[in-house]
């Protein structure tokens, strides 16, 4: 039988890196730890399989974790890469039909994830044997459910990957909308749930189920995060199964059908300008556009930082134009989440309203904070524009600055964008001033903190594709992992165990202020501000300090 | 800096990554004005001393300067003496051609007024002023490498350095960026240009050196070097038919006798050799040949252009490496 050679040069060439080593023997030494933690160590049976089921538990949240953050980053890069290195070009020119070249990346993506899922189920299986589960309503649907999710977010990754035009936006794009996706859903729900209008409520429960984490919540058990009270609609895992499934198999119709030769076929502005154009023509696109897109852009000021100015405008929305769009979208969620607090704050309290409030906005935070950082040095070596930064008589201070800064302003840009809800929330409740102000120092510093790990990674780098990867998984390991330790918080793992992972976690030091139910017996602050603060120190030095090594002479 | 006297001067450079030698005492100089055409097999050691000469490798051992300054302890200063284009673009994404010069030019320190005028005289030189409103990713590949030398050109460098310029060029462009360095080296800018495209620098080059293995083979001005070259000429003999191509090889081989390579083209009935035989030793060997019943069309000397010699020097071994070099540049 003759193996599809795509599969066959995608999934061989991958399983032979350290990386597939690592992903192999991570999730078992974590799996197998777990199980030994709660292995019963007496003669003796717990009959209920409580102790199973907060392994399985764990399990679940672990296994989704995971898949979330690996299932995309070789299928984002799969389809670019090739288009940019001109194998693809290659490949469409043999006699392998279209679908059978889809196949064959998505199949050998698969392949790639399903190692580490198939690791995990040694552990499931000594789970099982310790009673209490049962093989297919649990064990089963949930295996059920994990495929799914590593098949949507493979056929996802591959679909974006055939729009990109080079692998890190590929990579930051497929992340943003798998975070969209799979945490971004969850918000209108958050804020309509138990609303009087059940037509919306309604609609917010089934986007609610675009993303795995409800199903996956529903068969470990769970209730709902971020809920109040009520009971969410059951049928989770089977409205995200036919999502899914319908989402799959659109993503891979639509990516088969793109797979020709008119992939190549882009055509790139040249560059025109109204410089030449009439008085009338130039005001007219002025009042239409505010910035004009087309017009000429002035030298840099004197005083400028030339670094600063250049990294606004080599990113793709970094120009006035989409700066203005920006501050207006920015300024238009600011008015929704005001009226979100305003009537949820007065319906469902502070604590509930800020908590949400600061989940969506460290999601934000983490899902643009790699995308913007993590490439600010490794794209420079990767293009070549490293090497002519350094014939330029700019110090590494200087270069720094431009750069941190370049994303440091778009960060709070953002940010500021909530403010107007905080202040709601301030106004309702004037007690909550100084809960408030810590949240968004809280805040501030996770943003410092993203910004600086991100850039310190890049500088790690030479290709931007393996810093942006690296970059997410860091951030979410750092935001998601502590988490899930505080998902088993009573058991299988200690009150103080679970308050030092909180301790590391930025988003926990935010809810325990707000006095979220379930953070606020945790004794988290100020422990995670000198934490963040020196690991935000930390990050800052190695870059600088790999910064100054780069520019230094080999 | 003194008007007289040599612009770049390259004193036994050495560089060693780990235990390999990828430049070893390595030694020239160039002065104002001229081009210097700087060739040798891909991993020669070509790119090391250019990286060397622009402050971003450091040698093991030995020394270099421009204009006085030494590249190494004060690469700060190199900085503004070199205008360095390596062999990649190093293009940015989203930016018109103006402001990727305009850029540079605010990197280098240039008040706005005499930037903006600057980049468009730079532009005008270079032949890529037609261009400047255009995204530099949109630029051909011909386009992109003028745009390079506009950005070398900034701030007014004393040396330009330009890593593979002709590489991807068609004839067209090739010719353009062959006049184009010639106008620089009028403007009193010294040049060292790699190529692996000899015939385009036989044509603008002054000097030319010629590296292998981290060696400098053989420097000096194209005619220093082929005059020292064709102390061993290349002769053609071309036979009646290709039956006694075997015996003519061999005769010439024992008739030469002095290491020189010979070659038989059975397909051309042609045996190639290279010697430094004179005149009448070269009339004894047709004599023999003849004398032999070799049937002989022609015997003759063909003209060495940079390529031949080139070759010659590089299939050399190592321990030729004097015979090329001027006297003063004899390794100790």
């Amino acid at each position: 039988m003759t193996v599809n050679p795509i599969i066959r040069r995608e999934l061989i060439s991958v399983l032979r890196s350290r990386w597939a080593l690592g992903m192999q023997l991570g999730p078992i030494a974590i799996f197998s730890l777990l199980v030994i933690l709660r292995w019963p160590s007496e003669g003796q049976v717990d009959v209920a399989g409580r102790q199973a089921q907060q392994v399985f538990r764990l399990f679940g949240y672990g296994l989704l974790a995971m898949l979330l953050l690996l299932a995309p980053a070789y299928p984002a890069v799969s389809i670019v890469a090739e288009k940019k290195r001109g194998t693809l070009a290659l490949l469409l020119n043999t006699p392998l039909s279209r679908p059978s070249i889809y196949l064959g990346k998505l199949l050998g993506a698969l392949g790639y994830i399903a190692l580490p899922l198939a690791m995990s189920v040694p552990a499931v299986a000594a789970c099982y044997a310790m009673g209490g589960l049962s093989l297919t309503r649990d064990i089963g649907v949930l295996y059920l459910v994990l495929a799914l999710v590593t098949v949507q977010y493979t056929a996802l990754a591959l679909w974006i990957s055939s729009f990109a035009t080079s692998t890190d936006s590929a990579l930051r794009i497929t992340y943003g909308t798998v975070l969209l996706l799979a945490v971004g859903t969850l918000g209108p729900y958050l804020f309509l749930q138990g609303h009087p209008d059940t037509r919306a409520a309604h609609v917010a429960g089934w986007i609610r189920c675009i993303s795995p984490i409800p199903a996956v919540m529903e068969l470990v058990g769970q209730g709902d995060v971020g809920g109040h009270g009520l009971i969410a609609d059951a049928g989770a895992p089977l409205r995200y199964g036919v999502l899914a499934l319908a989402t799959t198999i659109a993503l891979a119709v639509h990516t088969t059908w793109r797979l020709t030769p008119t992939l190549f076929d882009r055509a790139r502005p040249a560059g025109n300008n109204t410089l030449g154009a009439s008085k009338s023509r130039q005001w007219l696109r002025r009042i239409a556009f505010v910035v004009d897109p087309e017009r000429r852009t002035k030298p840099m000021g004197r005083f400028t930082n030339p670094v600063l100015v250049k990294e606004f405008r080599t990113r793709r929305f970094g120009r006035s134009q989409w700066m203005l769009r920006l501050v207006a979208v920015c300024a238009l969620a600011s008015l929704g989440l005001t009226y979100a607090a305003t009537t949820g704050t007065l319906s469902w309290g502070v604590e509930t309203i800020g908590g949400i409030m600061v989940l969506l906005q460290v999601a934000l935070i983490v899902m643009l904070t790699p995308s913007l950082a993590a490439g600010l040095i490794s794209s420079e070596r990767e293009s070549g524009g490293w090497a002519l930064l350094q014939m330029t008589p700019l110090s590494t201070g200087r270069i720094l600055r431009g750069k941190l800064l370049s994303v440091g302003a778009t960060m709070l840009l953002i940010l500021l964008a909530t403010l107007p809800g905080y202040a709601i929330m301030m106004v309702i409740k004037p007690v909550l001033q100084q809960q408030v102000l810590l949240v968004l120092a809280c805040l501030l510093l996770t943003a410092m903190f993203a910004v600086c790990l991100s850039a310190a990674v890049s500088s790690l780098f030479r290709h931007t594709a393996p810093a942006t990867i690296a970059s997410y998984a860091l951030l979410i390991a750092l935001c998601g992992g502590p988490l899930l330790l505080w998902l088993g918080r009573d058991a299988p793992f200690g009150h103080d165990l679970v308050q030092a992972a909180l301790r590391i976690d930025p988003i926990a030091a935010a809810l325990s202020i707000l006095e979220v139910s379930n953070f606020s017996q945790y004794n988290v602050l100020p422990a995670n501000w000198w934490i963040i603060a020196s690991a935000t120190a930390f990050s800052l030095a190695l870059l600088t300090f790999r910064t100054w090594r780069l520019t230094q002479p080999r | 800096m003194p008007e007289v006297g040599p612009v770049v001067v390259i004193s036994e450079l050495t560089k060693k990554y780990g235990d390999f030698c990828a430049l070893d005492q390595l030694s020239l100089s160039l002065d104002r004005g001229r081009i210097l055409g700087f060739i040798g097999p891909n991993g020669a050691g070509k790119t090391t001393t250019i990286k060397i000469l622009v402050g971003q490798v450091r040698p093991t051992s030995g020394s270099a300067s421009i204009a006085g300054v030494d590249c190494i302890r004060d690469a700060k200063k190199i900085k503004r003496l070199v205008g360095y284009m390596p062999d990649t673009f190093g293009s940015y994404d989203n930016m018109r051609v103006y402001e990727y010069l305009d850029f540079f030019g605010a990197a280098f320190g240039m008040p706005r007024r005499d930037r903006t005028r600057r980049v468009d005289e730079v532009l005008e030189i270079a032949g890529a002023f037609g261009f400047k409103d255009r995204y530099v990713e949109s630029l051909s590949h011909g386009m992109k490498q003028r745009v390079g030398i506009a950005r070398t050109l900034l701030h007014d460098p004393q040396v330009i350095i330009l890593d593979e310029p002709a590489n991807g060029l068609d004839p067209q462009a090739r010719i353009e960026m062959r006049e184009l360095l010639i106008h620089l080296a009028e403007m009193g800018k010294t040049l060292i240009v790699t190529s692996h495209i000899l015939p385009e620098l036989a044509r603008i080059c002054h000097d030319v050196a010629i590296i292998t293995h981290g060696h400098l083979r053989a420097f000096g001005t194209l005619d220093e070097i082929m005059h020292r070259v064709s102390e061993r000429r290349l002769i053609e003999v071309e036979l009646t038919n290709n039956e006694s191509l075997d015996a003519a090889v061999a005769l010439v081989r024992e008739q030469t006798d002095d290491g020189s390579e010979v070659v038989g083209s059975a397909t051309e009935a042609i045996v190639r050799f290279r010697t430094s035989k004179s005149q009448k030793e070269l009339a004894d060997l047709l004599a023999r040949l003849v004398h032999a019943g070799i049937g002989v069309c022609q015997f003759r000397e063909l003209q060495s252009d940079l390529e031949d010699t080139f070759l010659s020097i590089t299939r050399q071994p190592k321990d030729a490496v004097e015979a090329w070099l001027p006297r003063n540049q004899h390794p100790q």
